[in-house]
């Protein structure tokens, strides 16, 4: 009789502790993957390439990881292609990671930009390469 | 009530709690992440930088500035296309940028000798509410003064610049 009372009782306590933990590992996931949502990536994309551009001279390249978007990006059937886009004519930076998604960022900057996979690897491809080319009015 | 009868009532009480908890985080985390970020101070310290860049090299007048021993009004027409800015904004909509710059010769600073403005000069009102409080629906504006030197003679320049974009960084 009183091993089974001890018994019941590490039981329920068991049940209890797991219960705690499996609500704290489901909190820390939640945090996790809110900031790693699409909509929070596409915002930091778009503003950093613009504030990269705003602040290069022309004949600059720079490298831009995009190892979390791009993982976001293959979940929603995106084109690494199309992730970052830069229309130097109107001036803005649109980056991409869901079909029906996308956020636009301007830049004042005058200058002609492209922005492209980095296919160094073409294996794994993690980085973005940001060029800026030239002065649009020279 | 039996110890038993209690345990129960606190374990409810603490998952209550939990929920309560739970809640909160993820009331926090949703209004956190649904605020955009707001990037204009370090476009506006941008913005300062690349006029900087246009007006003095080297820390020499940029010799565009002058036409003979004059300031230029040309330089002043064609600011914009001059210093490689694009201010314009999508389908006609004001401009979200606003940028002034006034050179004053150092041996008399209430006296301006050059002034330029460029952009959207609504903004400069939301520059002149916020000298004692910040309010982020209003456009962010900076300030930065350099000195430079021509023909022997030291100048200060007052930069100033504001960015709108009101819609794209706050909530």
């Amino acid at each position: 009789m009183v091993a089974r009372k001890r018994g019941s009782l590490l039981m329920e306590n068991f049940v209890f502790i797991a219960l705690n933990l499996i609500f704290l590992i489901l909190l820390i996931l939640f945090l996790i993957k809110q900031g790693q949502g699409a909509v929070v990536l596409e915002q930091t994309y778009a503003k950093e390439v613009a504030l990269l551009i705003d602040s290069a001279k022309p004949e600059t390249t720079m490298l831009l990881n995009i190892e979390k978007g791009k993982k976001i990006a293959e979940k929603n059937n995106v084109d690494i292609e199309e992730i970052i886009e830069i229309d130097s004519e109107n001036h803005i930076v649109t980056a991409k990671l869901s079909e029906k998604g996308g956020y636009s960022y301007s830049f004042f900057n005058d200058v002609d930009a492209t922005a492209y996979p980095d296919k160094t690897n073409p294996q794994e491809i993690v980085n973005y390469v940001i060029k800026v080319n030239s002065y649009n009015h020279e | 009530m039996n110890k038993r009868g209690e345990e129960k009532i606190l374990a409810i009480y603490w998952f209550v709690i939990l929920t309560l908890v739970a809640g909160g985080i993820f009331t926090m985390t949703i209004l956190f992440y649904n605020h955009p970020y707001d990037v204009r101070e370090v476009e506006s310290q941008i913005l300062i930088n690349n006029i900087a860049d246009c007006l003095s090299r080297g820390g020499e007048l940029n010799p565009e500035l002058f036409e003979g021993e004059e300031f230029s009004e040309e330089f002043k027409t064609n600011f914009l296309q001059t210093c490689n800015l694009y201010f314009e904004a999508e389908g006609g909509e004001a401009e979200e940028y606003y940028s002034e710059i006034t050179i004053y010769n150092a041996s008399r600073l209430d006296l301006p000798v050059y002034e330029i403005n460029a952009g959207n000069k609504n903004l400069v009102a939301s520059c002149n509410i916020q000298e004692e409080k910040k309010y982020k629906r209003e456009a962010r504006c900076m300030e930065e003064n350099l000195f430079s030197v021509k023909g022997g003679k030291l100048y200060l320049i007052k930069i100033m610049s504001a960015i709108g974009k009101a819609k794209e960084n706050v909530k």
